[in-house]
């Protein structure tokens, strides 16, 4: 046993320090980039349907010079006059920001408040007509959104506003929960709110007929960004 | 709940309820409607059973170290600046909540959907002090319009049409009536959205807490558990000791197996993860955190190694849904916040008295069992508590009808001793009622007798023969 321990640590030594799954990954991606990428097409096209039969809308898989194009053209369709975002994970939401500026319309900046801004904020929140954020995660088998939450990125634009658009980055979309929360890992759940979010906020209490929008979005919307 | 009704409002409910074939329409329909939902998940779901096993497991485990683990998710809690309190029974945690809800000043308190504040009496408790306290889910906002209780711990408005929601909604709001869930649902959101904007002491219920983490998850579908958490400065989240679950690692199971049975869905909408009172600079959650930890009578099922197993209980609500006697009565003839087979387990151990009748309403059929996603053994454990009321130091007193149905039940009980006594009784049966059977069945038998074939034949009695050895 003590010689295995010894050339397992000799063989990462070789390998070099970080060596870890994150660069197994990467040499495997290496090796066959074409197989790899169909394997995320594919999860990514589970977690499309997936999110359709929870009543989301898929606006499909962007580059991120699509995304803010995207954007822009969605918070016309749903006549939307204001747009909240925060701050991004990997996607520039400054850029997007500008460019809805530049489309005409009014931004909501989330940035960290003092308790006493808190209502004047959520108000803001509240009134615009779409909330943008970006999820830390999504979850092939339920279509399923994992947003976590802070001062730059509140969990409100995914709650207060009417319509809400959730981007993802593509190698962040998972097969199912158990995968998500292991990545996540008991430190990353406990250090935010974590919200996990399947299609629309919907109601079954009268007669258990499905209506959307009773107290969250009416609509989601995401996009996948595929750089 | 102050105080439990008495036996005699429990049957007469439960026979009013069985007259009203209005309320029976609409629990079949709902009932249908939900099976349906749950065929279709589960069939797109091969692990399912794999994850029940997992989850039964799992919660048992829980369950038999629950004092650990609650000392584990209160150091945890408290690390993450959460005030814990633990209550002993209803009234503690009722002052609990009334006495904060006093001393922050609170004005507008928006409540999430929670059974264990409806255990609780909470509502009634802060409109004493003078607090209104606004129910958010939809289906509690109705039921609290109507002054009503909710009648199914998942879909509270079960019992109603959309005609008599249009009905209350014209009524309270004076605006024009009408039956289209959508523009009813419109309604309610700009009314309650109003509400929580200026709220600012919430509280929810916890559908499961992670000691390893001092996580509380809280699940639903419209956003009023989020907003009730979000919104408030004041947060006040209650549970039952039993919700606790060890690690993160433990929760993708139930998750994976509580919407599917709930509501047929795959994942409720959302699911909230909080761990602790906002961060600096945060605009979303509470500045003060409080957790109270409910007992009220849940060790005393941990302390019976047979009742135990009802607290690993996730309270999906389907055992209702799958109950004869349920889709029947609808859950307010149970004169209980907890209805249905799950509720008839827990109501006589968290309120005592007349609820003791409760394991008695059942047919023992089994479905409860077949469905539990946490694999409880409803049926056993409704006969175990039938061998306590029946053994136990205080029997309860039943109507006279039932009693003397007992009585005969306990004589046959002793005849059954003896074999040969048995015999000659059938024999004599036998010849004595064979002029009276047509076809093999007796349609109509004298006496007391004729309750039974008022409802169904009775098979005619045929001399014993020996089985073949």
């Amino acid at each position: 046993m003590a010689e295995l321990h010894k050339i397992i640590a000799t063989v990462k030594d070789a390998l070099g320090a970080g060596a870890g799954s994150n660069s197994h990954a990467a040499a495997a991606s290496a090796v066959v980039p074409v197989a790899q990428s169909a394997l995320r097409a594919e999860i990514a096209s589970t977690f499309a349907r997936e999110l359709e039969e929870v009543d989301g809308k898929f606006l499909g898989m962007l580059t991120p010079a699509e995304v803010t194009n995207r954007i822009v053209a969605l918070a016309g369709e749903i006549g939307a006059q204001t747009v909240a975002l925060g701050q991004g994970i990997v996607s520039d939401m400054d850029a997007i920001g500008e460019a809805l500026e530049r489309a005409d319309f009014r931004i909501v900046r989330t940035v960290p408040v003092a308790d006493t801004e808190r209502a004047a904020m959520h108000a803001r929140v509240a009134d615009a007509g779409l909330g943008i954020a970006e999820a830390d995660f999504a979850i092939a088998s339920t279509g399923t959104l994992a947003v976590v939450s802070s001062a730059q990125r509140p969990s409100s634009l995914t709650l207060l506003p009417p319509a809400s658009l959730v981007i993802v980055q593509i190698d962040r979309v998972m097969a199912n929960l158990a995968a998500v929360l292991a990545e996540l890992g008991p430190g990353g759940v406990a250090a935010n709110r974590l919200t996990l979010i399947t299609g629309p906020s919907r109601t079954a209490d009268i007669e258990k007929r499905i209506v959307l929008g009773v107290h969250g979005p009416k609509s989601l919307h995401v996009i996948v960004v595929w750089p | 709940m102050a105080e439990f009704p008495k036996a005699r409002d429990f049957f007469e409910s439960s026979r009013a309820a069985v007259g009203d074939h209005e309320l029976r329409r609409k629990l079949e329909s709902a009932s249908a409607r939900h099976l349906d939902h749950f065929a279709q998940v589960k069939a797109e779901f091969p692990p399912y059973d794999d994850e029940r096993d997992a989850a039964h497991r799992i919660k048992t485990d829980a369950i038999a170290h629950l004092d650990e683990l609650l000392i584990e998710l209160t150091t945890k809690l408290e690390a993450r600046g959460c005030k814990v309190f633990f209550a002993e029974d209803a009234s503690q945690a009722r002052d609990y909540i009334v006495e904060l809800a006093k001393a922050r000043g609170a004005k507008n308190v928006v409540k999430g959907k929670s059974m264990t504040t409806e255990e609780i009496d909470l509502n009634d408790a802060l409109a004493r002090a003078g607090i209104d306290a606004v129910e958010t889910d939809l289906g509690e906002y109705i039921v609290q319009l109507r002054g009503e209780r909710p009648s199914h711990i998942i879909t509270p408005a079960i019992h109603l049409s959309k005609e008599d929601i249009g009905q209350l909604f014209s009524d309270k709001f004076g605006i024009a009536y009408t039956a289209e869930p959508e523009k009813l649902t419109a309604e309610a959101r700009s009314r309650l959205r109003a509400i929580f904007l200026a709220a600012d002491f919430g509280v929810t219920g916890v559908n499961f807490a992670i000691a390893e983490t001092g996580t509380l998850i809280i699940v639903e579908n419209e956003g009023n558990g989020r907003l009730s958490s979000t919104m408030p400065e004041t947060f006040v989240a209650v549970m039952g000791i039993e919700k606790v679950i060890p690690r993160l690692q433990d929760l993708s199971h139930f998750l994976e197996i509580l919407a599917r049975t709930a509501t047929g869905q795959k994942l409720t909408t959302y699911t909230s993860f909080i761990t602790g009172p906002r961060r600096e600079g945060e605009l979303d959650g509470p500045g003060e955190m409080h957790v109270v930890i409910l007992d009220n009578g849940r060790s005393s099922m941990l302390a019976d190694p047979v009742l135990r197993e009802a607290l690993n209980c996730i309270r999906c609500g389907a055992c209702l849904n799958v109950c004869p006697v349920y889709r029947r009565l609808g859950g307010h003839a149970y004169r209980s916040v907890y209805p249905g087979p799950i509720g008839s387990i827990v109501s006589p151990n968290l309120f005592g008295g007349a609820a003791g009748y409760l394991p008695f309403a059942s047919t023992l059929c089994g479905a409860c069992k077949d469905i539990c996603p946490v694999k409880i053994d409803i049926p056993r454990i409704l006969l175990h508590l039938r061998w306590k009321e029946s053994t136990g130091e205080h029997p309860l007193k039943w109507p006279r009808a039932i009693e003397r149905a007992r009585r005969g039940a306990r004589r046959f009980a002793q005849a059954a001793r003896y074999p040969r006594t048995i015999r000659a009784l059938g024999m004599l049966a036998a010849m004595v009622l064979k002029p009276f059977a047509h076809n093999g069945y007796l349609r109509r038998m004298p006496g007391p007798f004729g309750n039974w074939t008022k409802y169904r034949d009775f098979p005619r009695p045929r001399p014993h023969k020996r089985p073949p050895s």
